[in-house]
């Protein structure tokens, strides 16, 4: 290999393609985990569907459309990559601590390639994990706020209203059988249709209601084995996305560590090629300088 | 105006006729209704006591089914109407027959309690000129 002279030293061409690969390497890890790179993109709506749906309809529903998504596929796509790129990892590996010579060095190049893809794929892979919790969070939080703007219409006035209605309710329901006695009790006046009928229906009704209640469809979600409102659970699910972000975040540090890696492998391995070529040559001696002997050569015709 | 526009104008007025007429009157429209008629038949003069009894003994049949209709109806609930707020403000009032029979009280008696006139207030009553 050809020393490259510069103005003040010489620099061996392995160490400069060595220092402009471990660039090269950091641009690329940059660019790859940046919001700068398109992903594909992933657009819920709260609708009123959505809003209306059984708590635990409500996030199978959304990981349902989620499932049917340009970012799930997307994903899927990167996971089987990422899969992938792991075995040529393994297998390299392997192969490296094998081989020998120029061979060994040339796998071990191979290797720090593969990992710089790695690293992208998985960069790639964090963005879209990012990117659909985040969509998530977003979501849920959007049908929450729609869920307290319900609430929010309550006036003193409705309220009252609600409360007179749940009293008068109760009021009947305690009287309901005296009222019965007194106005149907005696022979010679029957039951109305209207009371025949609505106690035939009240019988069904119930019936169906109490097999509504059993359906696993609208079973209440429960935290912690306690039976929670729709608002709690929708909180629920935001805090639990929010602890994958910070779990994404925490990976994301450990994919810039493993960048760091594969940067000082490659500067490693640039130096120990440059110092073969330097030891092949016989130039320079063991502290850096120039030998007479070596040099006598330039001056012997 | 052109004969079709006439034409126009008149199916439009008919169709509007006819919608107003297929409009139907809530659980709470047709319980005030009747409640209306049973009070009307309690303090009118020229019934007969049999006249009344019997009519009554008919209204207050109907009376509880009509009560019992407005108290179940769902779509009543949390409607804030002043007809609603209203009804629900005094159950004594709305749904005379089953708050008289509670109070084991005639239903006249139950009414006139209800809107402040007893016996001693009529004795103390005296005629004048407002």
């Amino acid at each position: 290999m050809q020393p490259i002279s510069s103005s003040n030293r010489t620099i061996p061409s392995g160490l400069m393609a060595g220092i402009a690969f471990g660039i090269c390497l950091f641009l690329v890890f940059f660019f790859a985990t940046s919001s700068w790179a398109s992903t594909p993109s992933w657009q819920p709506s709260a609708s009123e569907r959505l809003v209306k749906l059984p708590s635990n309809y409500l996030k199978k529903a959304i990981d349902r459309d989620f499932a049917e998504s340009d970012l799930a596929s997307a994903l899927t796509d990167v996971n089987s990559r990422v899969q992938l790129k792991g075995q040529t990892l393994g297998d390299l590996q392997a192969a490296i601590d094998k081989a020998e010579g120029d061979v060994k060095i040339e796998l071990r190049h191979q290797f720090l390639a593969e990992k710089q893809e790695f690293i992208k794929l998985m960069g790639e892979q964090q963005d879209m994990r990012r990117k659909q919790v985040e969509t998530k969070i977003k979501l849920y939080e959007r049908l929450l706020a729609k869920l307290e703007r319900r609430g929010a219409g309550m006036t003193p006035t409705k309220a009252k209203l609600l409360d007179n209605q749940k009293a008068a309710r109760e009021r009947f329901e305690g009287t309901a059988s005296g009222v019965d006695m007194a106005i149907f009790g005696s022979a010679a006046v029957s039951e109305s249709r209207y009371s025949r009928e609505y106690a035939k229906n009240m019988t069904a009704i119930e019936a169906l209601v109490a097999a509504i209640k059993e359906h696993p469809m609208t079973a209440e979600p429960e935290i912690n084995g306690q039976p929670v409102s729709k608002q709690d659970y929708l909180r629920q699910l935001i805090a639990e996305n929010q602890a994958r972000v910070a779990i994404v975040e925490q990976e994301e540090n450990i994919l810039g560590y493993m960048a760091k890696i594969v940067a000082l492998d490659a500067m490693a391995l640039s130096e120990e090629v440059a110092a073969e070529d330097i030891e092949d040559s016989g130039v320079t001696g063991e502290d850096g300088e120039v030998s007479l002997s070596a040099a006598v050569d330039f001056f012997v015709p | 105006m052109t004969i079709h526009t006439k034409k126009l104008l008149a199916a439009l007025a008919i169709a509007g006729v006819m919608a107003t007429g297929a409009a139907q009157a809530g659980t709470l429209e047709n319980l005030e209704r009747e409640r209306a008629i049973m009070l009307e038949t309690l303090i009118s003069p020229t019934m007969t006591p049999e006249e009344r009894a019997a009519k009554v003994a008919v209204s207050k049949h109907r009376l509880v089914d009509l009560e019992r209709m407005v108290l179940r109806d769902q779509s009543l609930v949390g409607k804030n109407r002043p007809v609603v707020r209203k009804a629900f403000e005094n159950y004594d009032l709305t749904f005379l027959v089953h708050s008289a029979i509670e109070k084991d009280l005639v239903l006249l008696d139950h009414w006139l309690e209800q809107v402040g006139i007893s016996t001693d207030s009529l004795m103390n009553a005296r005629a004048g000129r407002r």
